[in-house]
């Protein structure tokens, strides 16, 4: 980074840079970054060392390949707003007030996110819990004239995860819309809080099931960080093959998605036996249909054979390819996805998405070729972008990244693929690891104590990010049955969101 | 659509667990007999979150695909569990989301049935603590468990046809006659329960 000098950055680990603040340096330090094209808010959380809050604010300098991380102490009236000079911090400034009582300056609103109406002071947390004198300070909705809000959920369609949409409508447009996902929280943070990183990995593969492998890559490279031990090429090539194949199912599923969302059966069946096929791919190839307990932290645990990818890879995604060929050439499918849960580059870069969310949105963004790891550092990686930021963007860019997957597995297979996991040594300290999973950039950061237990694992799966650009998308000159459409091609999980 | 419709008091005895899940063909065999039995074709799912890793989900919406193609056996999904027999329950029974999980279960008509998919309303994914029941057994009566963490769509069919001999079995507890109570207290006036209307 040019300015690095100027902004005292200490390197934390390979990619990383890090820098303590003072409290009252935090405001500058953030504007300072607001004016920096390249700089992508990527993450914000809390963490308690040493019986302090710390709060983290993770920006990625994705032209640099580096990540910049800031770090200060929250003590007393917390930090200053940092969402009225970033925007993308907003989710997570309600999520620190949430966990650790500690709300920005200023009396700002915030919003609910996962802990539920009716939880009282005694609610598990991360940290400490809001003070019990101070009025919520979550933002009351008011709904009136023309509008009114229709509730939807959180039981919704048949095989849907669970989460309410407050759909504010004057009958058929959607005027806003916003998301209620404290159904689903788990508390998975919590949960990895004492672990070793073997037994916490079970829990992280299901932060997000649909995303086990990205995730737990992320985490596994923290992990491995701290331990000084990376794993050796061969096996680090077998979890880029597990990646991809997961990129792939989870492609094919949205797009199956996609066919149903609009109603077309037949495509939809194609797409489908298409995803059957891939799963089944998946079981042959690593012994399970979604990936678990493929990664481990020091190695993976199995090695694919390559002549099961090579002649069961190929023939599935040809004809996946034919079923998106046919779907291109349908009118009925094509004039439902243009124009359609438009996201403009502009919002794409304010509120820091990744992934095809971003990349339909014209931002050129992809953890594994802007911040290489493993076998993604000798790896050419076309990154499809499209500018529209419509449904059709989003799926062209998927359908870009199959065929992407394809070659990388065919380059991976053919360098040799192992297995293997080592034992890692239980040291203690903090690292970040990264991932770019099916639905972008997947980040893990990890502190481990001298017995090498977690005393911290933050996991931020790309929904997380992603969700709070879907009442954008769905605002913008659109009706109810867009809904379903939009939000099966951001394909994100609510379990990734909530947690 | 040989057999005569009428309602088995005791599970049939084509209704034995798999011993090899592999047998697809059988199991469809089966499970199409089994429902053609007892509910003429018109089994009907409805299925609810309570805090899955999406997986679960994602091998559900599979069952509908082409290669499992639940449909053809007379089992159909549906959104309102007004019209359901089946439940189909993943996650960990989030205690945040107990309400909605109470209205549901209620909103749906006597005999009805619960099917726990997965490991984690098995309990064996998340303990019970002050956010998850852990075990769906302590909000609800279950009455299959299919294991798995994902069970796998053949998983999930083999589930559904222990089920349908399970339901079998309530249905033939039932009284269908006006006002009279069952073997188990639940009224059931036939034509229209208290909480159908």
């Amino acid at each position: 980074m040019n300015g690095e000098g100027a902004l005292g950055l200490g390197v934390a680990q390979a990619g990383v840079s890090e820098r303590a603040l003072a409290r009252e340096q935090v405001e500058d330090q953030v504007k300072t970054m607001a004016g920096v094209p390249e700089a992508r808010l990527a993450d914000f959380f809390g963490s308690i060392e040493d019986g302090q809050l710390v709060i983290r604010l993770l920006y990625g300098l994705d032209r640099s390949q580096e990540y910049v991380m800031l770090t200060w102490p929250a003590r007393g009236t917390g930090y200053p707003p940092l969402s009225d000079v970033a925007p993308a911090a907003f989710v997570e400034e309600c999520e620190i007030f949430e966990q650790f009582g500690v709300s920005p300056g200023g009396g700002k609103t915030l919003n609910r996110l996962v802990i539920p109406p009716h939880a009282d002071h005694d609610f598990p947390r991360l940290g400490e819990a809001p003070a019990r004198d101070r009025p919520p300070p979550h933002a009351p909705h008011h709904v009136s004239g023309e509008a009114f809000e229709f509730p939807f959920g959180p039981v919704r369609a048949v095989a849907q995860e669970s989460l309410y949409i407050g759909l504010v409508t004057s009958g058929e447009e959607v005027i806003d819309l916003y998301l209620l996902q404290w159904h689903k929280h788990r508390g998975i943070e919590r949960r990895l809080q004492e672990r070793l990183p073997d037994e916490a990995l079970f829990i992280v593969e299901r932060a997000e099931g649909l995303s086990a492998v990205a995730n737990s890559w992320a985490f596994c490279r923290a992990v491995e960080t701290v331990a000084d031990a990376r794993p050796p090429p061969a096996v680090e090539r077998s979890r880029a093959v597990a990646l991809e194949l997961e990129r792939c199912y989870n492609h094919a599923a949205a797009i199956a998605a996609l066919c149903q969302a609009t109603g077309l059966s037949v495509g939809q069946a194609q797409a489908e036996i298409a995803l059957e096929k891939l799963l089944r791919l998946n079981a042959a190839a690593f012994g399970h249909r979604y990936l678990f307990g493929v990664l481990a932290p020091g190695g993976v645990r199995t090695a694919p054979d390559g002549a099961v990818l090579e002649s069961g890879l190929g023939p599935v995604l040809d004809e996946l390819r034919e079923v998106v060929e046919s779907l291109w050439s349908t009118n009925s499918f094509v004039d439902r996805l243009e124009s359609c849960g438009v996201v403009t580059p502009d919002e794409a870069a304010r509120l820091g998405l990744v992934g095809p969310v971003a990349r339909a949105s014209g931002q050129s963004i992809d953890t594994r070729r802007d911040h290489p790891f493993g076998p993604f550092a000798e790896l050419e990686l076309d990154v499809p972008v499209r500018s529209t930021g419509d449904v059709m963007a989003r799926m062209s860019v998927m359908v870009d990244e199959i065929e992407e997957s394809r070659r990388m597995v065919t380059e991976l297979t053919a360098a040799g693929l192992g297995a293997g996991v080592a034992d890692l040594p239980r040291v203690p300290g903090c690292a970040l690891g990264w991932c770019e999973s099916p639905r972008g950039e997947s980040l893990a950061w990890v502190r481990l104590d001298a017995e090498g237990r977690l005393r911290r694992a933050r996991i931020r799966p790309a929904s997380a990010r992603n969700w709070r650009a879907f009442d954008d998308a769905a605002r913008s000159r659109n009706v109810f049955t867009d809904i379903p459409i939009i939000e099966a091609s951001f394909w994100l999980t609510v379990a990734g969101l909530a947690r | 659509m040989s057999e005569s419709p009428t309602l088995p008091t005791s599970p049939p005895a084509n209704l034995r667990l798999l011993d090899d899940e592999r047998d697809e063909r059988a199991a469809a065999r089966r499970l199409r007999e089994a429902a053609v039995a007892i509910f003429g074709r018109s089994l009907h799912i409805r299925t609810i979150d309570t805090g899955s890793c999406a997986v679960c989900e994602s091998e559900i919406r599979l069952l509908a695909a082409p290669h499992y193609d639940l449909h053809r056996l007379g089992l159909f999904f549906t959104p309102s569990p007004r019209h359901a027999d089946v439940l189909l329950v993943t996650g960990p029974a989030v205690r945040a989301f107990d309400p909605a999980l109470m209205k549901t279960y209620h909103a749906m008509p006597e005999p009805k049935l619960v099917v726990a998919v997965g490991a984690c309303p098995l309990g064996g994914v998340y303990g019970e603590d002050e956010l998850v029941h852990g075990r769906l057994e302590n909000v609800l009566p279950v009455d299959v468990f299919i294991p798995g963490c994902p069970p796998s769509p053949l998983a999930l069919l083999h589930g559904l046809l222990v089920a349908v001999g399970r339901l079998a079995e309530k249905a033939g507890e039932l009284s269908f006659i006006e006002g009279t109570n069952d073997s188990r207290g639940t009224t059931t006036s036939g034509a229209m329960p208290e909480d159908r209307r």
